[in-house]
């Protein structure tokens, strides 16, 4: 039985997909383990490949993606398990069957023939959940719902295949049962313990990556479950990043547009109600009252504002600067409040700033004649998802030979002139924009540039001519007489 | 001429003059700073924000204009303002504050300071006042002389009679028009001092600035033909004065005709009548004074009384008739109520419920002005002293002010100029003499003034009698041998020295007599004991006004601050709160009604439509709002949907203490709406017994009005079975019952005469942190075309469907006793 359906499997491959096929036989996967973490915003799916080698020499290893899924991952890194170190994975694209899509993992070592590895795919998938009912009333619970596919998609044989969903809290109110796959199945299709859903464990699973399997096989499956913490989007983030080399300064300013995407408000807000949960504890989960931000250790003049001015309601934890190198990881904590309780459905648009000192993030490279600066990609909200981000870094006054180092590829990216205070020909800015950014993208940008010692000048040497001429009018004014009739 | 202590006579004039000049600009700079920084209190104390009320308009229209465009702006149609009305805002404004940030705004800008528009705002009037500084130096140096003009510039600088309008934030119109005042006056005098058509040009040219820029431009144009008739009638015609004054007003009528909102106003409406008449009548006496130099005197008289009585007659009969026609238009409301202030209250009662056009108290003078209010009269009976036309002039400027500001609260701004101007002028007169170092010859000799000069040192002795102090010309030779035998002088009294130095030099020279004096002032014990009550009065003068600028002047009002226990500053900012939620969560096209206090506020903060703002053009359309806010809401409702109104905002301060709220206006929303309805809304039915109450006693049409109910709806509730208090009226309010049989209606039956406080047509959508602005949903109707008390009676007893009977029987029970 199984058998057949491999040879089968094999033969449609075979015929349709030339360059597939070679890479089908070579490896099997012993077991595969997806665990999916459901949150808000983010859901954070690991899934762990038991690999067996076929063929010996293998290097590639091809992991694939559903349409949906591949839509909705974010973020991608794959290790060999216990290890720190990522492996390299290329996009290899929808290559041979629609809505299948595959990326090549290069493993660290040769596998001989029976070899095996353990490998450890980890991904973020973002706007994987909706609210569900999409309405809540201020004190209701925030249900959301998660949906996915029931089979992890792999090109190769796996003996035992198993999704488990892990969800917040343990009240999951409905979850799907699959269907038609007796075939694979043990005991029992799906199983609930506490807050864990587990589907599987599956026997025996063919090569799914084909038409066939995804259309016989492959079904959507779904969780309904409470979530206690808010679901945070934001729509846009502008992150502006100002090198002062004069002032010896690093200006960080990001303009936040934060939206609550759990359920919608239902009726109106009440602050009588609002006060009454505060007050005895019973805080509705999907009500953002405060927002606790890591900044920069020695960040200086923080500031946080939106259109309407400062908002008062924040307290800063600062941190004194840590020495380069040192181990100790230390943030300045921000703890802030918008200026209202933000309730289903309801925007939030804030700007957010502080200055660090200079020699924190930028370094001089003696060898290269180079300044090379580190800025992160974007202060992360927790739990919240960035659906549009531009980042701007803002390079001195007559910067050149600039060079930037993404940690991942940006969606665009510009070098525009950015003009500010007593600047005579504007500044090098490199803008950068991405989308659907997580938690981790908390990444270094790199960039290095040369600034040779007359840029440094152009500043005083244009104020002074501005005082000067303003003085030789002032003198030429007070001696020249223009009067008809000498007094 | 002996001295009274020695001074410096080794210097040349050359050195003296420079040294004066530069003291002077060095002061006239620092005064310039402390101008600034005691404005800038506000920014220290809170943030760069625009503050109040009117400043949240000028702001927006003064982003528009930076952002689109000087035409844009012109042409802008706000369609947000007055919903569904709009407003044209080009031709409704005053542009010149917008214009002035405007051009402050590209012009730092092509000098690459990108400075936000906000900052620009926000700093605008201080920046402003330190001209006004400047202009008044100017002012008084044509009265009397440097010192006094740089006394008078620090005290307009300081002053809070000034600063009140002027603080960092109060972005107003006032905020530059001080400054065009006093330098309009100031090129008005110069103009009429030469007879100089460039000084009456550059005075039109700031006065269509003063136009351009605030409606108080009036004052200038009927001080000016009243300083010009009392000049007449005084016999004091010159060819000076017509050169002065027919170049002011034919350039400055012109181009004040330029500014929209003023149009044709200059020859149209009464208000301007004063300032045609009096050049018609410069021009008759021009005309006189020309046909006197070609006939005989006899001829003439009789001549000239025929001819002034019969143009006279004509000219005053044709505006009489010009404005029974309509073509010139009567004094408005605002204008009689500067002369009968019970008027307003009378027949405008929008205008009277203003708090800054209330007639001013007592205290406030002192308060504004400190010690320049007694100073002031005696620096008006100073200028009787030598009265040079100028002199005549600030004596009207007084007299007419002082009338204004005690008419009006925000009048006093207009006096403030004046009276620093004036008191400058005694102070300084008073400082000269007593700081003048020459000492008056005395018949006798005084014996302490002798020993006082011969303790003081030995130059005094080494003084030629003859040698006078008005003339510091001294022989070369003996000055630079002195300069070496000589330390130089202290510095900290250089200045005294030589200001009055030059100032005494100057008086020399003006008055042309070096023939010994017989008046002065003897001995140092005389002239300490004056100075240093004067440099008390000062010192207490910048005391009172730092302490008075910093704690009543510098609240935002839109951010307020109390104290915590420990001494510690909290900022209630519920308005921000509630503005920025209407702004991010609701429709963009959500029309808000309020009160009108709020409507520059609401559509700067909040970016919505609103009923009505504080451009309060319309009568009708504000009476309307006040009578939604009065009326029971099945009234109110029709009225609210008529307007498309989506959110009722209101303030409420009852649980914090916010004096300012709604319900303390609420009289006024009652009042201006029975000016429109007097048969649907009268004042007296909110009254109990006379007595204003909000609490169970409140009288029923209080209680039904959909203000009150909007302000206490919940708000028993919040105190969780406790008495609730009203903070701001200190009234108790009653108590939560559990009686819901009917909505929004007082069950009278109840022993503890509870309520509850049901809104049928609007649903609370907001409320603020501290409760103070509490925005409600208008609903729309009903789908199944109830009526909202049938629909929410209904839906009521749907939930309780096993309490309707018994509410039913109890409603049978009350009707049979």
């Amino acid at each position: 039985m199984l058998r057949r359906w491999r040879t089968l499997s094999l033969l449609l491959l075979s015929s349709l997909l030339p360059s597939f096929s070679l890479a089908g036989p070579a490896f099997e996967n012993t077991a595969i383990v997806r665990t999916i973490e459901l949150g808000g915003s983010l859901v954070h799916v690991s899934t762990t490949y038991a690999v067996k080698a076929l063929e010996p020499g293998q290097t590639v290893y091809h992991v694939t993606f559903g349409k949906h899924e591949k839509e909705k991952t974010s973020w991608i890194e794959a290790k060999v398990k216990g290890q720190v170190k990522p492996l390299e994975i290329t996009d290899l694209g929808e290559r041979d069957v629609r809505d299948v899509h595959v990326f090549a993992v290069s493993l660290p070592r040769k596998l001989a023939i029976n070899g095996t590895i353990n490998l450890v795919l980890e991904t973020i998938q973002t706007h994987a959940t909706y609210p569900y009912p999409s309405y809540a009333a201020q004190a209701d619970p925030q249900l959301l719902k998660y949906d996915t596919d029931l089979f992890v998609l792999s090109p190769y044989t796996t003996l035992v295949q198993r999704t488990k969903i892990k969800s917040s809290s343990s009240d999951i109110p409905s979850y799907s049962t699959p269907e038609g796959i007796d075939e694979f199945v043990g005991d029992a299709s799906v199983t609930k313990s506490g807050a864990t859903i587990t589907y599987g464990p599956y026997h025996n699973v063919a090569s799914s990556t084909n038409a066939e399997f995804l259309f016989k096989h492959q079904q959507p499956i779904s969780a309904h479950y409470n979530h206690g913490h808010p679901v945070l989007e934001v729509m846009k983030l502008q992150r502006s990043v100002e090198i002062s080399h004069w002032g010896s300064n690093l200006n960080i300013e990001d303009r936040f547009n934060l939206r609550n995407a759990g359920p919608l408000l239902r009726g109106h807000f009440s602050r009588l109600d609002y006060q009454s949960q505060n007050y005895f504890g019973r805080m509705a989960g999907h009500i953002l009252s405060g927002l606790t931000l890591h900044l920069p250790a020695g960040l200086t003049n923080a500031y946080f504002y939106d259109l309407n001015g400062n908002v008062s309601t924040s307290h800063l934890r600062q941190t004194p600067s840590v020495p380069r190198g040192s181990k100790a990881i230390q943030h300045s904590i921000l703890e802030m409040r918008p200026r209202y309780p933000l309730l289903g459905g309801w925007n939030y648009s804030f700007t957010l700033g502080f200055d660090t000192p200079l020699q924190d993030s930028v370094s001089w490279d003696a060898v290269n004649q180079r300044h090379i600066v580190g800025v992160p990609v974007m202060t992360h909200i927790p739990g919240s998802v960035v659906d549009e981000a531009e980042v701007k870094i803002i390079l001195p006054e007559g910067a050149t030979d600039i060079d930037v180092v993404t940690p991942f590829p940006a969606l665009s990216s510009a070098i525009l002139t950015h003009v500010s205070y007593l600047d005579t020909t504007g500044r090098p800015a490199v803008s950068l924009s991405y989308k659907d950014l997580t938690d981790k993208h908390t990444a270094m940008i790199y960039v290095s540039y040369k600034v040779p010692l007359s840029a440094h000048l152009k500043k005083p040497v244009a104020v002074g001519a501005a005082f000067m001429s303003l003085f030789m009018i002032g003198l030429v004014a007070r001696r020249v007489d223009l009067r008809l009739h000498k007094a | 001429m002996p001295a009274a202590y020695p001074l410096p006579e080794n210097i040349s004039p050359a050195v003296v003059s420079n040294t004066a000049s530069l003291l002077r600009i060095i002061a006239l700079g620092l005064i310039s700073a402390a101008a600034i920084a005691s404005r800038l209190f506000a920014v220290v104390n809170f943030e760069s924000i625009i503050h109040e009320f009117d400043p949240w308009f000028n702001y927006r229209a003064t982003r528009v204009l930076a952002s689109q465009g000087f035409y844009a702006f012109w042409n802008w149609f706000d369609p947000t303002a007055w919903y569904p009305l709009g407003r044209v805002v080009g031709g409704t404004i005053y542009p010149g504050l917008m214009a002035t940030s405007g051009v402050i705004y590209n012009i730092l800008h092509a000098v690459n300071l990108p400075v936000d528009i906000r900052n620009v705002c926000v700093l605008l009037a201080p920046g402003f006042s330190a001209l006004t500084a400047w202009a008044t130096y100017m002012f008084t140096r044509e009265l009397k002389d440097d010192s006094a003009g740089l006394l008078a510039a620090a005290f307009i600088g300081i002053v809070p009679g000034y600063i009140s309008r002027s603080v960092a934030g109060s972005y107003d119109n006032e905020a530059i028009a001080i400054f065009l005042l006093m330098f309009t006056f100031f090129c008005w005098i110069k103009a009429l001092k030469q007879g100089s058509a460039f000084f009456g040009a550059v005075a039109a040219v700031f006065y269509f600035y003063m136009v351009a820029a605030w409606g108080g431009y009036v004052f200038i144009t009927n001080m000016i033909p009243l300083h010009a008739l009392v000049l007449l009638l005084m016999g004091r015609y010159s060819s000076r004065l017509y050169v002065a004054y027919s170049t002011w007003y034919s350039i400055g009528t012109l181009a004040s005709m330029q500014v929209p909102f003023v149009g044709f106003q200059p020859v149209r409406t009464s208000e301007h009548m004063a300032a045609l008449g009096v050049f018609g009548l410069l021009q008759i006496v021009a005309f006189a004074q020309l046909v006197r130099s070609h006939i005989s005197s006899k001829q003439f008289q009789e001549l000239l009384l025929a001819s002034v009585v019969a143009t006279g007659i004509l000219g005053f009969s044709a505006i009489v008739a010009l404005t029974y026609k309509g073509w010139i238009a009567p004094w408005t409301g605002r204008f009689y109520s500067l002369w009968d202030t019970g008027y307003a209250k009378k027949y405008i009662p929008i205008i009277a419920s203003v708090s800054e056009h209330q007639p001013t108290a007592w205290p406030s003078f002192f308060m504004d002005l400190h010690f320049l209010i007694f100073l002031f009269p005696a620096g008006v009976v100073l200028c009787f002293r030598s009265l040079r036309d100028e002199h005549i002039f600030v004596i009207i400027y007084a007299v007419m002010a002082s009338y204004f500001a005690g008419v009006m609260v925000r009048l006093m701004l207009a006096l403030t100029p004046v009276v620093c101007v004036a008191s400058a002028v005694a102070l300084s007169s008073l400082l000269d003499a007593y700081l003048d170092a020459s000492k008056p010859d005395a018949t006798e000799p005084d014996e302490s003034s002798t020993q006082a000069t011969s303790t003081n040192g030995s130059n005094g002795a080494s003084r030629s009698a003859s040698s006078t102090a008005s003339s510091p010309t001294v022989n070369p030779k003996k000055a630079r041998k002195n300069k070496e035998k000589e330390p130089p002088a202290v510095p900290g009294r250089a200045l005294g020295e030589l200001v009055s130095e030059v100032a005494s030099s100057a008086a020399a020279a003006v008055h042309g007599s070096d023939e010994p004096n017989s008046k002065g002032i003897f001995g140092l014990d005389t002239r300490l004991a004056v100075l240093v009550n004067t440099i008390g009065m000062l010192l207490f003068f910048v005391v009172h006004c730092t302490w008075v600028t910093s704690n009543a002047y510098s609240s935002p009002s839109v951010v307020l601050a109390s104290q915590m226990q420990d001494g510690s500053q909290h900022i209630i900012d519920d308005f921000r709160e509630a503005y920025y939620w209407l702004r991010q969560n609701t429709a963009e096209d959500a029309v808000v009604m309020s009160w009108w206090d709020y409507g520059y506020q609401i559509a700067g903060m909040a970016d919505r439509p609103t009923l009505v703002d504080n451009n309060t053009w319309n009568n009708t359309h504000i009476a309307t709002v006040g009578k939604a806010m009065s009326s029971p809401e099945e009234v109110a409702y029709p009225i609210l949907r008529k307007h498309d109104v989506s959110y009722v905002l209101i303030i409420f301060g009852g649980l914090i203490g916010y004096s300012g709220d709604d319900l303390n206006k609420f009289l006024w929303m009652v009042r201006i709406a029975q000016g429109v309805w007097p048969d649907e809304i009268q004042e007296p039915n909110y009254f109990n017994k006379g007595e204003y109450r909000v609490d169970a006693q409140a009288s029923p049409t209080m209680r039904e009005s959909l203000m009150y109910k909007m302000s206490y709806y919940r708000f028993a509730e919040l105190f969780g079975g406790q008495q609730p208090v009203d903070r701001v009226r200190g009234q108790n309010m009653p108590m939560n019952g559990p009686k819901l049989d009917y909505v929004g209606k007082w069950d009278v039956s109840h022993e503890s005469r509870s309520c509850l406080i049901l809104l049928m047509i609007t649903e609370e959508a907001f409320t603020s942190e501290n409760w103070i602005v509490r925005i409600y949903a208008v609903k729309g109707d009903d789908i199944l075309g109830r009526d909202h008390k049938t629909a929410q009676g209904f839906s009521e007893g749907k939930k309780r469907k096993r309490s309707k009977p018994v509410s039913r029987r109890k409603n049978i029970g009350i009707g049979s006793v």
